[in-house]
Formats: structure tokens, sequence, C-alpha cells
């Protein structure tokens, strides 16, 4: 126990083959409570992999994954995000006929009670639900300065504006531990600088850990406290950021032996 | 920032209030269906009053198939299957419940359900009516069970597998049910009092079809019925459940992400949408005083799935215009009335809508307007070469349904309602806080 | 021990009618991931351009001698030639356009161009209303008796078709070029277009030899219940294109070799559920098998083991 109250995520040598194809090997990570770790590897290394083994989309071959010591595997990906693990998709994945608003309504859907019978009778619970679902949801657009757009179909927002929407609808499940993949790609340097500041923002006022992924070294190296780095689904270097930079391991996956 | 269950507790409104917002839809049933009853029907041939009975029907059975095959975005061609089972429960339940209970299977019904000729000299509410109203109702719970039967292990199916298996539980249905041995016919009434009910159940008529059933449907029992499931799946849609189920229709993985328990929201739209399709089922059998599960198949099936598509997949209001305007076009296109009048009207009605909201949009008022002529055109010339357009009519659905998907595949209304279209955007702030 | 024979061999003739129907809804899934649902439809189509090429022809009605060998080819080929025409129709009209659109828009345009089929076949500039009778285009009477099961030359000949033209389909895929192309279209279709595959003319293609199966299946089924009188507007058209679905589903779609023995096992099982146990759920068996099939073994029976997509 001593090691679920410190480290709110604990993945011990997970790995995943898909035909003869190992996609991630023996991956592992502690992320404790407010950590905020990072995951880079060049295209194809098996990061995205890596969420999906974690959020319940692929069952692991083989290891462990630990949340708050909840044992999280074989379960299903919406029981893996009760359990307090939430995710954004590095190809957006809003629900794109909904408005803004219902977007994140809806990640505060798990939160809530929904009996058949209070839906259909609009009972007192149903009806207080309802409101404090859409005064949470609305607290959570104008964080991510969205409140003016909640109307709007999702899918008609800028694509910096849906990257950030995705946050917003996975904040709204009330996680504990934060997945983020590449919340960056796609951004100018000027929303760049914003988003860095807001995952900040987010980690300290919900006080919760995040790992993510990204490709844009600026914004990793700036913002992580703890690297781990994968190439071809296996784990080459792991550590601070200055310590990561200057592995030749990196430097060799990323820019190749010269 | 607080939990969400936190806020829940502090907003909920005082406990009063309550009551009113969960019985007015009944209130609003019941006032709806004794206008249908007392002042449209009297006031129209009785061919349009049982045109009027059709459209109830078919209205129910769009709009619940609505909530499976519009809302969650699965493909549900087993709805005519579903009717039939809830329409056979209740029937039997009429039929043989009436000949237990009352000791005929004579109509027992007060004022309400009265299709006969001249006054209603009975109570305003009889037995039979309360057998009826049970039946219909067990009808739909029974086509529910075998919603939720069909719906727990196929939900594993993907979109199109999904639909052949209903498909193949409506045809199964069809089949067992026209297997079953003749119906204990109503002259021998007196005799099947002593006979068990068990031995009585599987007594359906099979191929022949189970006949000669009281007749209780009127407007007022169908009218009151299209409120309901208006009402419902109304609130259903614009509920946390209708956002899941939509979540489900637009992102299956990305719902599952958010918490969204997808096969219980599926099994969920399946169970209600099967619910109408039985109570329909009801509806149905006992307005013809009929029912064969013979024309109860997958053709009858594609009736409705015709229906969503063209109102909308997930469009309430959609649907129902649907509904009606299916039931009515047959009718229409015997009679064949000028176009223009109507065409003329729609066009002033865009018009004022335009000005009103100062956004002009001449492509859609000159659409309209070739649209018309067109129209009237085809009419002229069928008019003149004696062409009855009705027999075609079959031919027109399938095209339309091509034409749709190609042109217009979100169907008239896509997901949103009719009068969503017109002017304000949906509203952007909440209300209640 | 005679019924027993005399079910496997109906059962099995039957079969390889539906074996045929299911190859066409399997090459189709195969490449574009969809129901054909007009596929029974375009079966229908063929029985009655059988039927009604035979009457240009004037073979066939009663009491005429019947006729030489070849003109039931003839028949055939026609049958076929057309049915091919409109399945290229078809899917450059309807199907075509709806290349990127959601998968349950192409089921509801299928299912559209279906109704849209029946209803054409039952004008009165088409096909008509009223029942009509196949043509007798073979000695009636039967060919040989295996302990007592009646061989009929008809039943061969369906048999002896059915058989060479799934050869020749299995020829046409695995050993010609336009074969590979078929299989590479199913296997990735964009990869395939990079590769410099014409992918809308493989489709085409596949839609062709799809539709002409049908039409084989809709002429070697007059052929076995000659002199029957049926109806346009009669669902066992549809019923019976949706047995061949089950059987391509059961065999393991987009799997070649699973439709074949999808649709033997379709047809055995029908038939022995009538002899042996009721003739009045034979529609029954076939669904309950599908819905057996899909819940223990999605893939069908053939399933991905051997991924041989066409």
């Amino acid at each position: 126990m001593s090691v679920s109250s410190e480290f709110i995520l604990d993945v011990r040598g997970i790995a995943i083959a898909f035909g003869g194809l190992k996609a991630v090997q023996d991956f592992s990570l502690r992320i404790p409570r407010h950590g905020l770790y990072g995951l880079i590897g060049p295209n194809g290394a098996g990061k995205t992999t890596c969420f999906n083994l974690l959020t319940g989309v692929y069952q692991p071959d083989s290891g462990e994954v630990t949340l708050d010591g909840e044992r999280l595997n074989g379960r299903k990906p919406h029981q893996i995000a009760a359990a307090g693990l939430s995710r954004t998709f590095q190809n957006i994945r809003l629900f794109g006929e909904l408005s803004v608003l219902d977007n994140v309504k809806l990640g505060c859907h798990l939160r809530g009670r929904h009996a058949i019978a209070g839906t259909l009778l609009r009972t007192a619970y149903y009806t207080g639900q309802e409101r404090a679902i859409e005064s949470r949801s609305m607290e959570l657009l104008e964080m991510f300065g969205l409140a003016a757009r909640a109307g709007e179909q999702s899918k008609n927002l800028p694509y910096g504006d849906q990257r950030r929407l995705e946050i917003a609808r996975a904040l709204a499940t009330e996680p504990k531990v934060l997945l983020l993949d590449e919340p960056a790609a796609g951004m100018n340097p000027q929303e760049k600088l914003e988003l860095r500041a807001l995952i900040r923002k987010v980690r300290d006022q919900f006080g919760l850990a995040i790992l993510l992924i990204e490709h844009d070294m600026g914004v990793v190296m700036n913002l992580c406290e703890h690297i781990t780095v994968l190439n071809f689904g296996q784990t080459i270097a792991t550590g601070s950021p200055e310590k990561v930079q200057n592995d030749p391991k990196v430097v060799e996956a990323y820019l190749g032996t010269e | 920032m607080n939990r969400l269950i936190d806020h829940t507790r502090q907003l909920s409104p005082p406990r009063w209030t309550v009551l009113p917002r969960a019985v007015w839809p009944l209130l609003a049933g019941v006032v709806v269906a004794l206008i249908a009853y007392y002042l449209v029907g009297p006031n129209i041939s009785g061919f349009s009053s049982k045109l009027m009975l059709i459209a109830g029907t078919n209205i129910i059975l769009a709009v619940s198939l609505t909530v499976v095959n519009g809302f969650t975005g699965q493909f549900s061609m087993g709805h005519a299957g579903f009717m039939a089972v809830g329409g056979y429960i209740s029937a039997t339940i009429t039929y043989y419940g009436s000949i237990k209970l009352l000791g005929t299977a004579e109509f027992a019904g007060g004022a309400l359900s009265w299709t006969g000729s001249g006054a209603h000299a009975g109570p305003f509410i009889g037995k039979g009516d309360l057998i009826f109203v049970a039946s219909c109702i067990m009808g739909g719970l029974g086509s529910a069970a075998a919603g939720y039967i069909v719906g727990l292990p196929s939900l594993r199916l993907r979109g199109d597998y999904l639909a052949i298996v209903t498909l193949g539980f409506g045809e199964i249905v069809r089949v067992l049910l026209q297997g079953t041995p003749d119906q204990v016919q109503p002259w021998k009434a007196s005799q099947a009092v002593d006979t068990p009910w068990y031995e009585l159940l599987i007594k359906l008529g099979g191929p022949k079809g189970f006949n000669l059933l009281p007749t209780y449907t009127t407007l007022f029992w169908v009218y009151l019925f299209v409120v309901l499931t208006l009402i419902v799946c109304y609130r259903l849609k614009t509920s946390s459940s209708g956002r899941a189920f939509l979540s489900i229709r637009e992102d299956e993985v990305a719902a599952q992400a958010m918490g969204v328990d997808v096969t219980k929201y599926k099994v969920r739209a399946f169970v209600i949408a099967s619910f109408f399709a039985g109570l329909a089922g009801g509806l149905y059998a006992m307005d013809i005083g009929a029912i064969n599960a013979g024309d109860l198949g997958f053709q009858k099936s594609f009736d409705f799935i015709i229906m969503v598509v063209l109102g909308g997949m997930g469009s309430i209001s959609g649907a129902t215009l649907a509904a009606i305007i299916l039931t009515l076009l047959p009718e229409v296109l015997r009679d064949l009335p000028p176009v223009w009048p109507a065409g003329l009207v729609l066009l002033g009605i865009m018009a004022v809508v335009q000005a009103v909201r100062k956004h002009w949009h001449v492509k859609s008022l000159v659409g309209v307007g070739i649209g018309t002529i067109v129209l009237e055109g085809a009419r002229q010339f069928c008019l003149s070469q004696g062409i009855n357009i009705a027999d075609f009519r079959l031919i027109l659905y399938a095209l339309l349904l091509i034409v749709m998907m190609i042109a217009r595949p979100q169907g008239l209304f896509g997901i949103r309602e009719v009068w969503e279209l017109f002017g304000r955007k949906k509203k952007a702030v909440g209300s209640g806080q | 021990m005679t019924q027993f024979l005399q079910t496997l061999f109906d059962g099995v003739t039957v079969g390889c009618l539906y074996a045929l129907i299911a190859l066409g809804y399997t090459m189709v899934y195969g490449i574009l991931k969809f129901i054909n649902f007009a596929h029974s439809d375009v079966f229908a189509l063929g029985v009655w351009l059988s039927i009604t090429i035979a009457s240009w022809l004037g073979i066939g009605a009663t009491g005429q001698p019947t006729p030489a060998w070849y003109m039931g080819l003839l028949v055939l080929m026609g049958a076929m030639v057309i049915c091919g025409l409109v399945g290229f129709t078809i899917e450059r009209v309807a199907y075509k356009p709806l290349r990127k659109a959601p998968r349950l828009n192409v089921l509801i345009t299928a299912i559209g161009v279906s109704l849209l089929l029946q209803n054409l076949g039952q004008q009165k500039f088409t096909f008509g209303p009223y029942p009509k009778s196949f043509p007798t285009l073979m000695e009636s009477s039967s060919l040989f008796s295996v302990s007592g099961v009646q061989v009929r030359l008809s039943d061969v000949a369906v048999i002896g078709t059915a058989v060479v033209l799934m050869a020749a389909l299995q020829y046409l895929i695995y050993h010609t070029k336009l074969g590979s192309a078929m299989r590479a279209v199913s296997f990735n279709t964009r990869n395939a277009s990079l590769m410099g595959i014409n992918v809308d003319r493989v489709i085409s293609f596949t839609f062709i030899v799809g539709t002409m199966l049908a039409a084989a299946a809709g002429f070697l089924y007059g052929l076995k219940y000659e002199g029957q009188a049926k109806q346009t507007a009669d669902s066992m058209w549809v019923m019976l294109g949706l047995k061949a679905f089950v059987a391509a589903v059961v065999g393991g779609i987009g799997n070649v070799r699973g439709a074949v023995l999808g649709g033997l096992l379709i047809g055995l099982i029908e038939f022995f559920g009538v002899a042996y146990l009721s003739s009045q759920y034979r529609d029954a068996y076939v669904f309950a098998i599908l819905i057996l099939v899909l819940l223990l073994k999605p893939e069908g029976v053939l399933g991905k083991a051997t991924v041989e997509k066409v």
C-alpha cells in the first residue's frame, strides 16, 4: 500500500503483440500524485498503443496496471474511466454532431446517476443533476475559453479549440490521471505556449497526475518532470528531461546512427 | 472544483415542483386524445379517421425505431417482429382474457372505445377497456423482454450484422407464430371458459392469423399513446441518457473512454424501442380486429425504416412527419390534388420566415418554385395519360431512399427537431442556474 | 435410408444454388464491406429473365417438345449478361457515390435498390404482377436412381453448372491478373489504388461477376422447379436471397470457399430440418443457425484463420 499511496498510477511490465509485431514490450511507469510525466518517441514507437493498453482499448498480453491501488487489468474502457483514468485522442474524437456543451456534459455522464424512471419523470434528483452537469460543464468551458462557443456543433470548431475541448471533456470525468495524446499537434507557437500554461493550471487546480505524449520537444521539455522514451515498443530511456535529452540512445533513435 | 454529486444536491429543485413535471405528459396525452376522439373524429369521414388511426400507430412505430436507429446509430430491421410479439401478446390477453374473465370475446368497452355507429349507451370506461389497456402494456413489456433477449447478445455485433440478426429475429417470430394452432372461435367461448390458461395461450391462429378480436382501438387510445411516446422519446433525447445514446452513434470509442457503458445503453435503446413497438402492435391488432404474422415480416419493417430515414436519423419530429406523410401519401396520390397551391403556400411561408430572420436564401426559394412547377407538370401529364401514380408509389419510395442517401444522407432533419431549424440557435447557456 | 439419401441429395442441390448466390454477397462484402441487400433481387431478376428469354425463344410452352440442349445454354447466357449489366448499373448509379459514406447509409441505399427492383419487376411493362411458370428446358423424367433416390437430369445440370461456375470463379480469383487485383483491393483498398490498380474498375467487375452468378442461380432455380408457377411479388425471392446471405455469413463473409461451404451447409440444414423436424419452421432453422453462428463464431466457420478475402 505504501507504493500505491505515493504513486497514483503504477504500470508494471505491460506488453502486447499484434501477430508477430511486438508493439509494446515490458513497459513500466510509475507516476506520483500530481506528477506531470511525458512519453516520447519516434513515429510508430508504440506511444498511443501504450495509452490504448492503459485505457482498456486493448488488453495487455502480460503485465499489470494499477490505478490508486485498484488493478485495471481485464476491465472495460468505461470501467477504467470510472476508476479515474481519462484520456484525449491523437486523432481528435469529439462527438461531432453534438454541441460543444454536450460534449463536456458527456464527460460528466460518468459521475451521475441515470435511472430511466428519473429521466422520464424528471424527478428532483434528475433535474438537480442536469443543472449540476450544466453548471460544471460551463465552468470547464470557461476555463478553456470555449464558453462563447458552447452552442456550436463541435465539428465546426477550429483545430486548436477541438484539442482543448477534448481536454475539457476528459476533465469532466473527474479523473485522477489524465492521459493527453499529442495535445499540441496542429497548434501554432502562440497556442502551444498557452497550452503549456493551461496544462500546468489543470494539474494544479484539479490536483491530478498527467501523462502526455508529445512530439513538440519545446512543450515536453518545459512541461514534464520526467520523461520516458519509447522506440520500437521498448523503453530506451527514462528520467528527467536533461538526462533524457543527453542520452545517446535517444539521440540515436531520433537522428539515427551516423 | 466540486464534485458533480455535491452540486446535484444543492441544485435539486424543491420536491413540490416535481409532481407536475412528472404528470403533465399524461394529462397532455389525455387532452389531445379527447380532442382527437370527440372533436376531430366525428367531424371527419370514417375513412379519414381510419387513416388517422393508422397514422397514429405508424408514428409510435417510427418514433420508437428512431431511438435505436437514430439515437444510438444501430440498425434494427426487426421492428415489425417486435410489433408482432406485442400485438400477439395483447391480442391473446384481450381475446382469451375477455373469454376467461367476462365469458365472451365480444366487445365490452365503454364510451372511449366505442367504434359503432350512434351514441354509446354503456359506461364511460368498461371492463373490456381495462383488459385492453392492460393487454397493450403487457404487449409492450413482452416485446421489451424480447428486445432485451435479442439485444443483449447481439450487441457485440457490428452494425450490418446486427441488422441481419434483427431481421432474422423478426422472421423467426413470424415463422413461429404462423406455426401455432387454430384459435378458439368466439362462438365456442362458453366452452373455452373452463379450458386452462396454458392451453389457450398458444392457440394463436397460425397461418390464418388471429381474427375476430374485439376492436377497442379508437382515436382516443391511439393518440393517448402517441403523445406519451413522443414525450417519452423527447425526454430521453434531451436527457443525460439521450446524450449517451447520441455519443455512441457519434463515436463509440470516445463514448467508452468517457465512461459511457456502451452495451448498457444499446440494450436500453433496444428495450425502449421494442416496448413501444409492442404497444403499437396491440393498438394495431385491436384496431383491425385481427393480426397476422404473415403481414409483419421484414417488408413491414422496411416501411418503418423508410420513415426513420426520411425523417432524419434521430429526429423525433422528423420521424413523426414522415410517418404521417407516408401514411397519407398513397391516398393523396390516388386523387392527386393540384400541387401548385401547396407550393405557393410553402413559398409564402419560407419567404416570411426568411424575411423575419433577415436572411434570404434565394436558392431554396427557386428550388421550391421549380419543384412545384415540375410536380404540377408531372401531374398534368399523368392526368392526361390516365396514369395512376399510386401504382408507382413504392417505386417512388425506393427512388426517394436512394436519392436521399446520396443527396442528403442525414434525412430531412438530421438529428435536429423541426423547430430547431427555424431561427434561434440552440440555446447555449443553461437555464436552470 | 431412402429418405435420408433423398434429403441429402436435395439439400446439396439447393445448397449449390445458395452457394452461387452467396458468392455474390461475399465478393461484394469482401471488397466494399457492406451487405448488398439488393443481391437477392438480382437473383429473382435472373429467374424472371430466364422465363422471359425462354418465351422469346419460343421454348418451354406446354405441348411443345423439349428444346435442344443449347437453347438452355442460350437462355442462361442471356440472363447472365443482362443481369451483369444491371449489376454494373446499380453499382455505378447507387453505390459509387457513397464510397466514402458511413456503411449504414450504403445499407439503406441497398434496401432502396432492393425495393426498387422488386417493385419495378411487378409492373405491367416489365414482368407483370401475374404468376408465371418456369419453362421445361429438359427432360423431367428421372435419369437414374440410386437406392431409391430419383436423380433427374435437371438436378445433375444444376449441380454440374454450379460446380463449373465455382471452378471458373476459383480460377479467376487465384490464377488471373484481375483476380489478384480483386484480392488486393479486398485486402486494402487504399494501398491497392496506390499500387496502380484501378479500384473502380475492379469493383465494377466484382459486381458484374457476382450478379452473373446470381443470374445463373436464378436460371438453375427455374430448371429445378420447372413447371411451377411463381409470382413476382412474393417475399420468397427475398427469402431465398437472405438464406444465401446467411450462407455467406455462416461460411465466413468475404471468404469465397466459405460461401460455398455455407451454401451447402444451409441447404442441408434446411432440408434435413424439413424432413426430420417440421416443414412449418423451414425459414426459422436457417435464421436460428445464423444467430448461433454469429454469437459463437461471428467470423463464420472458415473464419479468419484462412483469410482468403476477395
